[in-house]
């Protein structure tokens, strides 16, 4: 696993020191620790010209520290290492709430928004998805079941960007019964919790169930899919035959076994909705890292679109990481 | 002492396809002690059978007629909660073809072994773990096997492990449905003397599925042979091996190869017939080197030979 | 495994309805793609669509002509009048007339005089004016063009001289004053031109004057050569066409036309390319094992744990922002290229599984025993037997493929040069239709790229119970 992450970060150093990215990304550290220095020196130094050779003197160190001085290929290690340390320098379209341009900051802070409305969105629709894939994989043949497998078709030929749109347009312009965009309304003074609260619910509502529509389909085909492949196993006719209460049949035997492959596909769902949510934030406004790596590719933000990369594919490898330890947790068969 | 009563029983499936009479109008008794081997080809309807008499049967399939009854009682017309409660298991119990899947995987052998303890007396945890390894111990198996998953078994261990579960509630009848068919020749031995051992230890009444004429040979006092979804013999293991009266049983005993024998193999010609649209009369009168007119009209009713043998043929 | 007849798969893909209504769905893409290709120019991205000045003529932000049959024809029609010869011919004077019948209520948009390829010797003056249903004449303008061999373009809207006249026209005829620096800011030309004031609660409004309005261009020349190629006015309307026009007055039904070609190129080649790729990626791994197939294994491995739409993001942005590279590969092709390369491990690893269930099967011993070559075994053997699983994949990248490039469009990184209908929905993002109801620019689009994703979510979902049960036993 941890092969893989290098494996991610070598590929995205060689990519980008190829393409001469990494030499602005590494040049916009450099002239801006340059910049902070030059202030501090001039404090102490008053003469212009020995100011200049300082700073030169200055910035040839700082070259040489970030190995700028040597051919591509030796810059790439440098790279990758300012990458996983998150240092990356300061963005040059986007400030964040508090006013620092660093990189760094700015993501730290939108990324519990996308957080919350991704989570919030994945969990609502698992647990539907979750409550009627079971529902329906016990009533095999009946309407619903029938049902769902064009309900999953649908779910997952739908943009979930373009559904934001269309629910956009239906419910912020035409009925006008909820915001179009954004976090919290802007203007709003009261430091009522429940009513800032309330207010954070209002627009959370729309970004959600755009999430919900998109994701609750596949999520309903796939729980019955599995449900009914275990009930086709042997040992669940065995525990019948035991004479087993229904009940423990039904959790012992059937849950149980299904829990494994059920959770595995929570966990990839919410890496992949927090990579889908890109676009849907984009649409929405909501101030998390997807609009913020919107805003950055419109602006060419370098930077920023590295920073995001990184991090998501990071977000992704992690919940990759986290799905093979709740594997060996849950199926003692993946133990040896 | 009759254990079990199967009157006219059938069963059938549903399917889209058609009707499938997989079991059609099947009477036999079984004692308490003996042990009654049901012999035929796949398809013959000898597991829906022992499914059957569970009432285990999986839809479309559902028992249309008949009843079975056992130790008085009939099990046929119970509610499903008394049936799981207090036959289940308890009275009756099943060995599973093929235990590859038959075990729980995500639980340990010991915990797989207790649960019917627990959910059917009212017995303490320790006790009922006690119990397990007794069983464990007497199905040859060592008793740190409890502590094992499904998967870490080899195959003949995880049959012992069945065997074991089947018969830890001590039940009245235990079915077992081609215990050994997924196991090689050795282990194969070693199973069947189990069976022998249980037998004679704990006078078990066994009903035996299998399409291996020579291991019903080894362990039952009676045999019904079926095909098609119909009982067409059914005497002692002696008679009917020895003294085979339908030419179906005639022809399987033939195809058995000998050892010693400088005969050639002969087999029976033809496929079993589907069971959606068997054939009028007698279902066996394709394949049948005796074939007359009647066979292809109606259907041979059951005759006594004399000596309990009984046979369903018009050769009689 | 039992090898199905082609029959049988046949009859068992076509037993569903779902297959049918995918095959069925499928059909029509291809129907409106080979018109496409046969009727509309290849080079329809950069000559027309983003060519602005070709739609100049056309209605901006209306919607489909069809609304007004729900709207009881409330929406002013778009209309172009045109006369190629002068109606009246005298000394001296040209006079071309075209008739306008205003029957609505709704004012248009605007109203465009276009006076084609103007040739003279010497000086000559045009003059345009109207009369309105009611008798009353307003002179709108004067142009002298300076030289010959030009066209004139005159926009109603927003021209000084226009609304001096219709300042002095309410004035002279209504007594009411309205400055022309109101007329402009209040883009009240339309109003008055085709409006008769009516005060009240001593604020000034205009009731629309119906009837037949007739365009007057007189060219006074002395010039007895001096001609005008064609005259036209255009009467902006408020719907135009089969499906609305965006903010450059674009026909949407044009761009959705020509995106049915390239949903369908970039699905499919993305899905065939990375099928093939993983496919033989799966069965060299699982036929030769060892090094081999370490070696694929890990790389799959890496590859199956990258998300997809960032790297893509990425990729993309990298090749914009490199000059080299955007001038020699078309973005398209980027597209393509990368979707593959992040997709093909996923079909690997389940091909190469097969592989090696199929490869324990006795036939395949055979095979080796009686001499058949590495290839023939992988060749004639394992791969039809893994094809239906392939074949069943390919429907499934297919919709990913489409819905890939759109989520790119939206961000600005898809090809400029070929529309798509992520690429309308961006504009329509960029342009807030959302938050202006502008309906049309954004349902459509949408609703077509589901509907070329769920096409091929039918076939595969029709080609489930052929590939369900082999998957099973493998």
């Amino acid at each position: 696993m941890i092969a893989v992450l290098y494996g991610v970060l070598i590929l995205t150093g060689v990519i980008i020191g190829v393409t001469g990215l990494s030499d602005i990304v590494l040049y916009n550290i450099v002239d801006e620790r340059l910049r902070i220095v030059k202030q501090q020196l001039a404090i102490k130094i008053k003469d212009p010209e020995q100011l200049n050779r300082a700073v030169e003197e200055l910035k040839q160190e700082f070259i040489r520290a970030y190995d700028l001085d040597k051919p591509w290929y030796a810059r790439i290690p440098r790279v990758i290492y300012q990458i996983m340390i998150l240092d990356l320098g300061t963005s040059r379209s986007t400030l964040s709430f508090s006013g620092s341009n660093k990189v760094a900051d700015i993501i730290l802070e939108r990324l519990p928004n996308t957080v919350l409305m991704v989570t919030t969105a994945v969990l609502i629709s698992s647990l539907v998805g979750l409550v009627v894939g079971l529902w329906s994989a016990s009533k095999v043949g009946s309407f619903l079941d029938r049902s769902t497998s064009l309900i999953s078709a649908i779910s997952y030929s739908l943009p979930t960007w373009w559904f934001g749109m269309v629910v956009i347009l239906i419910f912020a312009y035409e009925l006008r019964l909820f915001p179009s965009g954004g976090m919290t309304t802007p203007g709003l003074t009261t430091t009522d919790p429940i009513t800032r609260f309330l207010d954070l619910l209002w627009h959370l509502f729309l970004p959600v169930l755009t999430l919900f529509v998109a994701l609750v389909g596949s999520w309903i085909y796939v729980t019955r899919s599995i449900v009914i492949s275990i009930t086709k196993e042997d040992f669940i006719v065995v525990g019948r035959a035991k004479g087993l209460p229904e009940r423990v049949i039904r959790n012992r035997y059937l849950l149980r076994n299904s829990a494994p492959p059920i959770l595995t596909n929570m966990v990839l769902g919410l890496a992949g909705s927090i990579t889908g949510a890109i676009l849907t934030e984009a649409i929405f406004n909501w101030p998390g890292m997807g609009s913020l790596y919107y805003n950055a590719i419109l602006s060419a933000d370098i930077n920023m679109i590295l920073a995001l990369t990184y991090i998501y594919t990071l977000v992704y490898v992690i919940a990759r990481f986290i799905l093979e330890i709740l594997y060996v947790v849950l199926d003692p068969r993946v133990r040896y | 002492m009759s254990l079990l009563g199967v009157k006219n029983l059938k069963i059938y499936y549903f399917t889209l396809k058609g009707v499938v009479r997989a079991v059609d109008d099947v009477s036999f008794n079984v004692r308490e002690g003996e042990v009654l081997g049901i012999a035929g080809e796949s398809g013959s309807g000898k597991s829906t059978l022992g499914y059957g008499l569970m009432r285990l049967v999986p839809p479309p399939g559902r028992i249309v007629g008949g009843n079975i009854v056992v130790s008085g009682k009939d099990i046929t017309s119970m509610d499903e909660g008394t049936l799981r409660r207090e036959v289940r298991w308890k009275v009756i119990s099943m060995i599973f073809q093929g235990a590859l899947n038959a075990l729980n995987p995500v639980y340990t052998i010991g915990k797989q072994l207790v649960e019917p303890i627990i959910f059917h007396e009212n017995v303490g945890l320790k006790e009922a773990y006690e119990r397990a390894v007794e069983m464990v111990r007497l199905v040859g198996l060592n008793e740190d096997v409890l502590r094992r998953y499904p998967h870490e078994l080899s195959g003949g261990m995880k049959q012992r492990v069945m065997i074991a579960m089947a018969l830890i509630l001590r039940p009245k009848l235990v079915i077992a449905d081609e215990p050994t068919t997924a196991l090689d020749v050795v282990i194969q031995a070693q199973i069947m003397n189990l069976f022998k051992k249980i037998k004679k230890e704990f006078n078990q009444s066994i009903i035996f599925i299998t399409h291996d004429l020579s291991l019903i040979a080894e362990i039952a006092d009676n045999v019904a042979v079926m095909y098609a979804g119909k009982i067409i013999e059914y005497g002692t293991s002696d008679n009917v091996f020895n003294i085979p009266k339908h030419p179906y049983t005639q022809g399987l005993l033939k195809s058995i190869p000998r050892l010693k024998s400088k005969e050639k193999l002969s087999w029976i010609p033809g496929t079993p017939p589907d069971l959606r649209n068997p054939p009028t009369g007698c279902r066996f009168h394709p394949r049948c080197p005796y074939v007359m007119d009647v066979c292809r009209r109606e259907e041979p009713p059951i005759k006594d030979l004399g000596g309990s043998h009984l046979v369903a043929c018009w050769l009689y | 495994m039992r090898k199905l007849l082609r029959n049988e798969l046949l009859s068992i893909f076509l037993s569903s309805n779902t297959s049918k209504v995918g095959i069925t769905f499928l059909a029509i893409m291809i129907i409106a793609s080979a018109y496409v290709v046969i009727f509309m120019p290849l080079d329809f991205g950069l000559r027309y669509w983003n060519n602005p000045t070709f739609w100049a003529d056309y209605p901006k932000l209306v919607p489909p002509e069809w609304v007004n049959i729900f709207l009881g024809g409330k929406l002013l029609r778009h209309t172009i009048l045109v006369a190629e010869k002068p109606t009246l011919s005298l000394e001296g004077v040209k006079q071309y007339i075209l008739t306008y019948s205003h029957d609505s209520n709704q004012l248009p948009q605007t109203v465009v005089f276009k006076l084609n390829n103007i040739t003279f010797t010497y000086t000559s003056i045009i003059e345009l004016s109207v009369r309105r249903p009611d008798g009353r004449v307003i002179n709108l303008l004067v142009i002298q063009p300076l030289t010959s061999g030009v066209s004139e373009r005159v926009d109603l809207s927003g021209r000084l001289e226009v609304a001096v006249a219709l300042s002095r026209f309410l004035k002279d005829e209504f007594n009411v004053s309205i400055s022309t620096t109101e007329i402009i800011q209040r883009k009240l030309e339309f109003k008055i031109l085709m409006g008769t004031p009516v005060a009240s609660n001593g604020y000034v409004d205009f009731k629309t004057l119906r009837g037949n309005y007739m365009f007057n261009i007189f060219l006074r020349s002395d010039d007895p050569t001096a001609r005008i190629g064609s005259v036209e006015v255009v009467v902006f309307g408020w719907c135009y066409g089969f499906m609305g026009t965006d903010h450059l007055g674009r026909d949407l039904s044009q761009a959705l036309l020509y995106g049915f070609p390239v949903a369908l190129l970039i699905g499919v080649v993305t899905s065939v390319i990375t099928a093939t790729i993983g496919a033989l990626a799966g069965v060299v791994s699982g036929y030769y094992g060892g090094i081999v197939d370490e070696v694929i294994q890990r790389l799959c491995d890496i590859l199956n744990n990258i998300p997809l739409l960032p790297l893509l993001i990425f990729f993309m942005f990298v090749i914009r922002m490199n000059e080299e590279l955007r001038r020699t590969i078309s973005p398209l092709a980027v597209i393509i290229i990368v979707l593959v390369v992040f997709s093909w491990a996923g079909i690997a690893i389940i091909v190469r599984s097969m592989v090696l269930s199929i490869k324990a099967q006795q036939f395949i011993e055979a095979s080796i025993a009686v001499g058949a070559s590495s290839i023939r075994v992988m060749f004639r053997h394992i791969l039809p037997q893994v094809a239906p699983f392939i074949f069943a994949q390919m429907m499934f990248l297919t919709p990913s493929a489409i819905l890939s490039e759109a989520a790119l469009s939206l961000l600005g990184l898809s090809d400029p040069s070929i529309p798509t209908w992520g690429q309308i929905l961006e504009s329509a993002f960029a342009n807030q239709a959302m938050y202006l109801g502008l309906w049309w620019w954004i349902i459509p689009p949408g609703l077509l790229i589901m509907y070329s994703a769920i096409t091929f979510v039918f076939i595969a979902q029709g080609l489930e119970p052929i590939v369900e049960p082999r998957l099973r036993r493998v």
